[in-house]
């Protein structure tokens, strides 16, 4: 993997991280409005969020990490 | 005996060039709201200071086409659309074998390009996802400059409202075009992906169910014991699939506001800073806004093209 690929992955990573907890925070907020059931759906999108922001920087650090291995075992 | 040069300027003229910036960065100090609130108020011409900036987010609107509103930032963008295209066109109607200065630079530009493409999606698909990654590329650019122009955001209209609003808005601090370029990036992205490992195969990344029926398949046919171990590696199929689907979606909000917050925040800050201490602090700044503009570009083709990349490559690959 060259270089650049290695630097747009770790770019993309922290925003990443904020939008997914924003996306869910949004649309609970937006369920709660329409069901009129707060804060019940905030608490879903937040986790659901936190949930898609780690496995979201996990799978996108994974190359990296299996690259660091590789290394490491040569 | 030649003269002893320092910076390219013989002693008396260097010393007067930094006396002058010397003098300027006093009078800006003092007349600017720091230097008022430090040494109190001075007394000195109004025009000397500037007054506070209220930076609004939503674009102000200049005129109704049709009845659609025409803001400030989207006569911006036709603004960077139409330098984008008149150099392009000013170039290319002569191509000459031995390039002129032009030329040369913006086929150095567009080589370095490519090559990034190639780089990171390989040979052929550099080719492929280049037009677009470029375009991005580009338009994002010019936006990002076109609003360092001095004088861009100070020319003021009354609008049929009368309301007064600036001509131009960087286009890239009003969240609709990055959202729009979000939306054409993931398309792309999706588009790509499809053709190039095709529509079942391309889907089943997002909802794979085939482990959890094969599962329930053998529950019926008297396997218990395997087959709740593959209903529970089936579920968990499930979930990982619909979490791709929706990390697919966040890349959208993730694109929006990495540009939309990188762009607004500059504004914001040479704004501040044109406040604080008129005419020389916001110097410094605008070289950073030049680099952030081009950094931004960079990131937000780079990203497409890795995203692409990713979507075009065969499962099992992706998965080693």
């Amino acid at each position: 993997m060259s270089r650049w690929v290695a630097a747009l992955r770790l770019i993309g990573v922290g925003f990443f991280v904020g939008g997914s907890i924003l996306l869910g925070v949004v649309a609970g907020l937006w369920l709660d409005n329409k069901l009129n059931s707060a804060p019940i759906w905030v608490i879903v999108g937040l986790f659901l969020g936190l949930v898609i922001a780690f496995y979201g920087v996990y799978r996108m650090l994974l190359p990296l990490m299996d690259n660091k291995r590789d290394k490491e075992n040569s | 005996m030649p003269k002893r040069r320092f910076l390219g300027c013989s002693f008396p003229v260097l010393l007067g060039v930094l006396l002058v910036i010397l003098v300027l960065f006093l009078v800006s100090l003092l007349s600017g709201a720091l230097g008022s609130s430090l040494f109190g108020d001075l007394g000195l011409p109004s025009w000397l200071s500037v007054p506070q900036p209220h930076p609004e987010l939503p674009a102000g609107v200049v005129f109704h086409l049709l009845g659609f509103p025409i803001t400030n930032s989207t006569i911006a963008a036709w603004l960077s659309i139409i330098v984008l295209v008149g150099i392009s066109y000013a170039v290319t109607r002569r191509l000459k074998l031995i390039p002129n200065r032009v030329q040369s630079m913006l086929e150095a530009a567009l080589g370095w390009l490519l090559n990034f493409c190639q780089e990171v999606a390989g040979e052929e698909n550099g080719r492929r996802f280049f037009p677009v990654v470029t375009t991005i590329f580009l338009f994002v650019i010019t936006n990002a400059w076109l609003s360092l122009i001095p004088g861009f955001g100070s020319i003021l209209i009354t609008n049929a409202e009368g309301e007064t609003v600036e001509l131009f808005r960087g286009a890239n601090t009003d969240i609709n075009l990055p959202l729009a370029l979000a939306l054409i990036s993931f398309i792309f992205v999706e588009y790509w992906g499809i053709k190039s490992v095709g529509l079942f195969r391309y889907i089943r990344k997002f909802i794979n169910m085939g482990r959890f029926f094969g599962a329930i398949g053998q529950i019926f046919s008297g396997k218990i014991k395997a087959g709740f171990a593959g209903l529970f590696n089936g579920a968990v199929d499930i979930f990982v699939g619909a979490l791709e689907a929706l990390s697919e979606l966040v890349r959208i909000v993730s694109f929006t506001f990495r540009l939309f917050g990188n762009m607004t925040g500059g504004e914001i800050l040479l704004l501040m800073m044109l406040f604080l201490v008129p005419f020389v602090l916001a110097i410094p700044f605008y070289g950073l806004e030049l680099l952030v503009g081009f950094v931004q570009a960079l990131i937000f083709g780079g990203l497409t093209l890795v995203f692409a990349t990713i979507a075009v490559a065969p499962h099992a690959v992706e998965a080693d």
